[in-house]
């Protein structure tokens, strides 16, 4: 199966236009709806094609977000390098709780990294001279290309890059679905003991899974920091869980685009729903029930059944 | 003195997450349901109360009474619109659904009750009794004594009456207890009742203690998650002593070491007990 | 083919809404908008609502005595920053791009106002009403205003009144791990030292916390005479002073600067009386326009008037004036050296900028009495 398909030509033209527009507002909506879709396909990785179900998954991304700040800030290494040493931290990070907690099955997995995350994020909030706990870091430095004029915290500039990387780390998703680590991952998801049968190393499966989850979102949180420049504690809190969980599941866990597309419903939906102040949320969470109970595929599999394919 | 001062505050703070606890590890035990709404249920049972005695005028006992038995009704429905029909789905989606109705609550309550804190006032809350240097509202007191009369009586409950039996055999083995002629579904329904009941008393039992916001169930689920996985899915007695060994680990931490131990404590417990023990220190397989 | 059908027209929908203009109707002169960013869900959420409604009871008052530049309406375009700064950033853009306001308030969390005054950065004129934050103004920008005091500001003067009034001798903190309380307790604990206070001790709680028990009790356990809160949010504030008193703590009870409000006053009951503080809003103030204030607001809304409330009207209040003598509402220079040039005669009193922006204003010492905050001589 290849992943380009002439359609893609036409949905890119569509999501370049308004940096012809020029609206700075809708471009940061854009910028966030591509970082929250980074981030969504790392939960992806874990709870669509491992098919274990994480509660501690925003603490890579916070991990990630404070580790580049704090490189930069602190330690003056070159920006372009922080990103990556961000996603190798929060990777450390996943493989030394995706080793101790993957072996646990069931509910408990799940209560497991919920424990982990929350202590990740009380010692992020009790570190003080670190990371200057619940006040957050402030004025941190942005990506910039000086000679060419391109400061990475105005989004007119930052969501290119990001479309781009979005697109990378798409590609490298379907590469993966495809490849025979992806389909150990399925395996794995669907009947651990068969696989175990056939010689998958379960365990092994699932770390590596882990690990590449958390480094994405690990990178993905450097790129939040420079682009934002205000980051705090609360990236590590259950209501950001909460989002990402809404947006794999929602948009579709364990396909391509689902998560992509639960990350833009989540970004615009929330934004024109902004009026009704409280009950957005609510909508959203009826949403997610609704998707839980009747739509398990997620919206994705909406059009996929259309086509016929078998969800 | 400041040692036993700090011993009697854990036991008292330990007995409200028993309170919080003891439904939510029935609902595991029968039916193998990780409720993540059960906070939500808590909270709804401290506004009830609140309502019933600013908007009907009652006091707080009776309140507290009313507010229960509504609850436990809501937990009827919940039951049956979010739960009973993803019986036979895989535990992940039943996990999702129930963070699904704990989000749905708690943003609802937002919208209805609006975002400014409560206060639940009852007679009890400010009333001291002072023996020598130690000092205890009236309010924990009654906490502490009810937590004990209501996990007696559950106790009791489940162990000598035909329903609590019908539980036991429902959480031991489904199947086998459908083969017997119990109806799960309606075991499921009662036991999810039961358990809504709980957390809607001990919301309006410990929400006095603090104020009341919309979100103050996400705190009390987290409590009540690490108090069961102590005390082992499904245990009672279990959740009794894991309630009382966190709010004392809490209070004595935070008391001699520091305050950010405190409020870690609780989620480095879960972490070792599951991977220690992951069936919980004080359960022996699903006995209760 | 399926795939462009579907999902192509969502995303056009999607931004084509973003594109919607907010009602602005033609009217026989253009009103002025101003943008009023305040968290309204979430974390703060009752605090925002009070800066809004005291926001909105001001712009009643202007309009009702014809507006200004000679009949132009002031409009309110609300925006909930739901406390997070990615909130704040989006509705800061929001405002300016999309909704095209002319001049922007807000910044109640700091980690807020410091996110959203990068947006505002020579954009357009921004006023930050109750964040104590000291980079706010140290980073600011030319067009940027602050007008609640800092809390160095306030600790020379209430320092003062504690030594002098209250006379404890000894006393021990409570204090929120966040800028705001570590720098109180810095603060207080130099001053208090240096009139001969003996500092027993601080322990810090956080945000999120809603049982203080433990801490209480650890301070209780230190006999100082005096505790002093610092607590910013009104919900941990009144529990912290319920359970103050539940442990045992007899002695004085003294509420960090600025954080008085009738809210506070009415969760905490019979424990908060007595409690002085410090407060830029004094309720029974006598001046004109405070009393005006107050009475619109009873009209309008069922809380009482807060200190919150007043900066919000306050910046109202401001840019009316301003607005007024330099004759135009987007000539952003031109306003924003109006500000700087001279003293204020607002609801709370004088208030003059220095030339980081950041405002200094009259100090009230208040008292809690009979569940009533009243001034003190």
């Amino acid at each position: 199966m290849s992943f380009f398909k002439p359609v893609q030509a036409l949905v890119l033209g569509v999501l370049l236009l308004p940096l012809a527009m020029g609206n700075d507002y809708v471009l940061h909506m854009l910028t966030l709806w591509a970082l929250y879709s980074l981030l969504a396909l790392s939960l992806n990785i874990v709870v669509g094609f491992l098919g274990e179900l994480s509660f501690g998954h925003a603490a890579f991304f916070g991990v990630g977000a404070y580790t580049s700040s704090l490189l930069v800030m602190q330690l003056h290494w070159p920006m372009w390098i922080t990103p990556l040493a961000a996603a190798a931290m929060a990777a450390l990070l996943g493989w030394l709780i995706g080793y101790v907690s993957l072996r646990i099955v069931g509910p408990q997995f799940a209560i497991l990294t919920l424990g982990f995350g929350a202590i990740v994020l009380t010692i992020t909030n009790y570190w003080v001279d670190v990371t200057r706990g619940p006040m957050g870091l402030s004025q941190i430095p942005a990506f910039s290309l000086p000679a060419l004029g391109l400061d990475f915290s105005h989004a007119i500039h930052m969501y290119p890059l990001a479309l781009l990387l979005l697109i990378v780390v798409l590609y490298g998703c379907h590469v993966l679905q495809h490849s025979r680590q992806g389909r150990a991952f399925i395996a794995t998801r669907e009947n651990r003991e068969l696989a175990a049968a056939i010689g998958i190393n379960v365990f092994r499966t699932k770390l590596i899974g882990f690990v590449v989850a958390t480094a994405l979102a690990g990178f993905t949180g450097a790129l939040y920091a420079h682009y934002l420049r205000v980051i705090t504690p609360d990236l590590m809190s259950l209501s950001y869980m909460s989002a990402m969980l809404i947006m794999v599941v929602i948009g579709g866990k364990g396909s391509l685009y689902g998560p992509v597309l639960g990350a833009l419903l989540y970004t615009f939906l929330l934004e024109a729903l902004r009026s009704s102040g409280a009950w957005r949320m609510v909508v959203f969470a009826a949403l997610l029930i609704a998707c839980v109970v009747f739509l398990p595929g997620g919206l994705v599999s909406l059009w996929r059944r259309r086509q016929g394919a078998i969800a | 003195m400041l040692f036993l001062q700090q011993l009697l505050n854990g036991l008292a703070n330990g007995m409200g997450y028993v309170l919080i606890a003891v439904g939510l590890t029935l609902v595991f035990g029968v039916l193998r349901i990780v409720n993540f709404a059960h906070g939500e249920f808590y909270m709804l049972g401290a506004y009830a109360t609140y309502y019933a005695m600013a908007l009907a005028g009652l006091s707080y006992l009776p309140a507290l009474l009313l507010s229960t038995v509504l609850v436990a009704g809501l937990g009827v429905l919940a039951n049956y619109f979010f739960f009973a029909p993803l019986q036979k789905e895989h535990e992940f989606t039943i996990l999702l659904s129930s963070l699904g109705l704990a989000l749905l609550l708690a943003h609802s309550a937002e919208a209805i009750f609006g975002a400014d804190p409560k206060y639940l006032d009852t007679p009890f809350s400010d009333a001291i009794l002072d023996w020598g240097n130690i000092t205890v509202t009236q309010q924990r007191l009654l906490i502490m004594g009810v937590a004990t009369l209501l996990i007696l009586l559950v106790y009791a409950f489940i162990r000598y009456t035909r329903m609590g039996q019908m539980m036991q055999a429902t959480a031991q083995h489904p199947e086998g207890a459908a083969l017997t002629g119990i109806n799960t579904r309606f075991v499921h329904g009662y036991t999810f009742a039961l358990a809504c009941a709980l957390a809607a008393l001990s919301g309006a039992l410990v929400g006095p203690t603090t104020m009341l916001f919309p979100t103050v169930g996400d705190w009390a689920v987290l409590k009540g998650f690490i108090v069961v996985v102590m005390g082992g899915l499904g245990s009672v007695t279990g959740a009794l002593l894991g309630g009382l060994i966190l709010g004392v680990a809490e209070a004595l931490g935070g008391s001699y070491i520091s305050m950010g131990f405190k409020d870690a404590i609780g989620y480095a417990i879960i972490i070792a007990v599951l991977l220690w023990r992951p069936q919980g220190l004080f359960n022996a397989g699903a006995q209760r | 083919m399926l795939f462009f059908s579907r999902l192509c027209p969502l995303i056009f929908l999607l931004l084509v809404s973003m594109g919607f203009p907010t009602g602005v109707w033609a009217q026989a002169k253009p009103s002025v908008r101003i943008a009023a960013i305040n968290p309204l869900s979430g974390a703060g959420a009752f605090d925002g609502q009070l800066a809004l409604e005291g926001m909105q009871a001001m712009v009643s008052i202007i309009n009702a005595q014809g507006g200004v530049l000679g009949g132009r309406m002031l409009e309110l375009v609300t925006y909930d920053d739901k406390g997070s700064p990615e909130e704040g950033v989006s509705a800061a853009k929001r405002a300016i791009e999309q909704d095209k306001v002319d001049l922007l308030v807000g910044g109640w969390f700091s980690a807020v106002a410091l996110g959203q005054k990068e947006v505002t950065r020579d954009k357009i004129l921004h006023i930050v009403t109750s964040s104590q934050h000291p980079k706010v103004t140290e980073e600011g920008h030319k067009l940027l205003f602050r007008l609640n005091a800092t809390s160095s500001m306030m600790s020379e003067r209430y320092s003062k009144f504690i030594c002098e009034h209250i006379k404890p001798k000894s006393v021990a903190f409570i204090t929120i791990n966040d800028d705001y309380g570590r720098l109180e307790v810095e603060n207080y604990t130099k001053l208090l030292s240096a009139c001969g206070i003996e500092v027993k001790g601080n322990e810090f709680y956080n945000r999120t916390d809603n049982e203080f028990t433990t801490a209480l009790t650890k301070i209780k356990s230190l006999g100082a005479e005096a505790v002093y809160v610092s607590a910013i949010n009104t919900s941990q504030g009144a529990t912290i002073y319920r359970q103050l008193k539940q442990v045992g703590h007899r002695g004085a009870v003294i509420a960090s600067a600025g954080n008085m409000n009738p809210k506070l006053v009415e969760l905490s009951g019979p424990s908060i009386d007595g409690v002085y503080s410090v407060s830029l809003f004094a309720p029974d103030s006598q001046r004109p326009m405070a009393r005006k204030w107050m009475m619109q607001y009873a009209q309008m809304f069922k809380n009482e008037p807060s200190f919150i409330g007043a900066l919000g009207a306050q910046s109202v209040e401001l840019l009316a004036a301003a607005i007024n003598k330099a004759g135009d509402a987007r000539n952003y220079a031109k306003l924003a050296s109006t500000l700087h040039g001279q003293k204020w005669d607002t609801l709370l009193g004088d208030i003059s900028f220095d030339d980081k922006g950041q405002a200094a204003q009259s100090i009230y010492l208040v008292q809690v009495k009979d569940k009533k905050i009243i001034g003190v001589k």
